[in-house]
């Protein structure tokens, strides 16, 4: 499908899973080997795919017809995936100063502030796609207790490494940026380095586990980690 | 071998063609806002058409140079000075060691560019000396120039003096019409919607910046009736500079260069890449229109755009055809 005139989508109709986060990774890495030229971007999602040309090279209907057998390809005979998924810790302080939403999470949920806490940190979060800012994770997996809905009005401005719930969703902001989601914690890590050849700490189909540290643990981690000043406005 | 800004101006920042191929890690391609006229600044002063520019927004700064070199302003046009010389956009500007150029008036378009025929010596991040201003990295010291700020220039060289003929000048209303090619997600409208969409003059809000251009219908149409159904069907996909949005407040968010990578609101229209420059020297308070127009048409108003600049290169390169152009 046609994503304006520099873009396809091969979108799926089955609901968001893990399998069709693995199936639409599967088409990701074979049209990277493949090499089409003229592709530029290659946007997982949920239930989608986007890939970004630039129309001047890439013949669109060519390409539309390629993607399709090669999209059908995938889907018979799935692809083993070039890396092994890796599980990342990310320690999260959901002490009061980092946690302005947890009363309204807490009131929502009628859920303790300590179950609040055991449920967010029990599950492995599975990464379906990175998007919306640099090294944002969309992770699936939260326990259904904490579904919890979006602020009514965004706030403009939330801290760096603060942990939210939207949702069904759960995940972190590594920017400062507006955002609408219930705040309930926040790391000290940096989940994006623009130095690195590899600026974002997990990629689709990793793993994502939090676990609880107190504000003399946070402060000991942001102290030691290495380029947490990218976090931070100068 | 530097320039100093003596006055920043609202938002002044390094820019190049930005960081393409990076979307799967939520990066959007960010970059000048204009590529367009950054293309021609390099290309009056013999560059690569990729040598990083200084984009300046709305106010422009005030410069001090430290190095002789050749520069040229091209973009939007300001009441700009050299020495209290009135000075063009379009053409080369040869500067000495101690001048001060200041940007005055804005008179039409949003942002300007200036090329330098030496290289601004900033660190490259992810391929690129682009400022991502919304998320604060790249460019110089991850963000705008302030006040005070130095940069310093290798390899300067002298660029020959060239001036652009007018035909190849860049003009800006503040009523400009956009081609758009149908959205992704138009199916999920009705009829009437995206009727009134292309019948529609909006007003773009001071909320805009590089990030989205947000625009305001006129306060006598009557909002059209949400449209649940559209809502419910949404999963969060792709989105890329062009991707228009309608949220549930009927009032459409252009997704620009620094724009998110993955959205949620759908997707009525997208302006085509032969207009998406334009883009850039959207103001607030300017009033934009869309006009539709089918995909292959698309390609083939981008394919004439790159021909004339690619004739404007050629001829650019010929000493001969050169003096034309003076």
């Amino acid at each position: 499908m046609a994503n304006g005139d520099c873009a396809l989508d091969i979108c799926f109709a089955s609901p968001p899973s893990e399998d069709l986060s693995r199936c639409i990774i599967g088409i990701r890495q074979s049209i990277q080997k493949r090499d089409f030229p003229g592709l530029v971007d290659l946007i997982p999602a949920y239930q989608c795919l986007t890939i970004t040309f630039d129309p001047l090279t890439c013949d669109r209907r060519l390409l539309t017809q390629q993607l399709i057998e090669l999209a059908q390809g995938v889907i018979e005979s799935p692809p083993r995936l070039s890396r092994k998924p890796r599980t990342i810790s990310i320690p999260v302080c959901y002490e009061e100063v980092f946690a302005p939403d947890m009363h309204t999470v807490s009131e929502y949920t009628k859920l303790s502030r300590e179950e609040i806490i055991a449920l967010h940190t029990h599950p492995p979060y599975l990464v379906h796609m990175l998007g919306f800012s640099p090294g944002f994770l969309y992770l699936g997996g939260l326990d259904p207790q904490l579904h919890c809905p979006r602020k009514h009005t965004p706030r403009l401005r939330i801290s760096a490494g603060a942990v939210g719930i939207g949702g069904s969703q759960t995940g972190v902001y590594p920017q400062a940026t507006p955002g609408g989601w219930q705040i309930i914690g926040q790391t000290p890590i940096s989940l994006f380095h623009p130095a690195s050849d590899t600026p974002c700490i997990a990629e689709p189909l990793d793993i994502v586990k939090f676990h609880p540290v107190d504000i003399t643990q946070f402060e000991a981690i942001r102290q030691s980690y290495p380029r947490a000043k990218y976090r931070e406005k100068r | 071998m530097s320039i100093c800004f003596t006055r920043a101006g609202l938002q002044t920042s390094v820019q190049d063609c930005g960081r393409p191929g990076l979307m799967h890690y939520g990066i959007p391609p960010g970059g000048a806002a204009d590529p367009l006229a950054m293309t021609l600044a390099n290309l009056i002063l013999g560059n690569v058409t990729n040598n990083p520019v200084i984009e300046i927004t709305l106010t422009g700064p005030r410069i001090e140079f430290a190095c002789d070199i050749s520069i040229a302003i091209t973009g939007a046009r300001f009441k700009v000075t050299l020495n209290g010389n009135a000075v063009n956009n379009f053409e080369t500007i040869q500067i000495q060691r101690g001048d001060t150029l200041d940007f005055a008036q804005l008179i039409s378009g949003a942002r300007a560019y200036i090329g330098f025929s030496g290289k601004m010596v900033v660190p490259e991040l992810l391929g690129s000396v682009s400022t991502h201003l919304i998320s604060h990295f790249g460019g110089h010291r991850y963000g705008a120039i302030k006040a005070g700020d130095t940069i310093d220039f290798c390899n300067i060289r002298t660029a020959k003096t060239v001036r652009l003929a007018p035909q190849f000048h860049l003009h800006y209303t503040p009523h400009p019409q956009f081609r758009v090619v149908s959205g992704p997600d138009k199916l999920l409208f009705d009829n009437d919607t995206v009727e009134q969409f292309y019948h529609t003059t909006y007003t773009v809000s001071a909320q805009s910046n590089r990030m989205g251009i947000r625009l305001h219908p006129p306060s006598t149409s009557s909002p059209p009736a949400r449209n649940e159904r559209v809502f419910e069907q949404m999963v969060s996909s792709g989105l890329y500079p062009g991707s228009i949005q309608i949220p549930p407040d009927t009032e459409p968010i252009i997704a620009f260069v620094e724009g998110q990578t993955i959205g949620g609101y759908p997707r009525i229209a997208h302006v085509i890449k032969a207009d998406r420059h334009r883009l850039g020297q959207l103001k607030a308070h300017d009033k934009i229109s869309f006009h539709p127009v089918g995909l292959a048409q698309a390609t083939r108003i981008l394919r004439e755009k790159y021909q004339r600049l690619s004739e404007l290169q050629q001829s650019l390169a010929t000493d001969s055809k050169v003096s034309l152009m003076l």
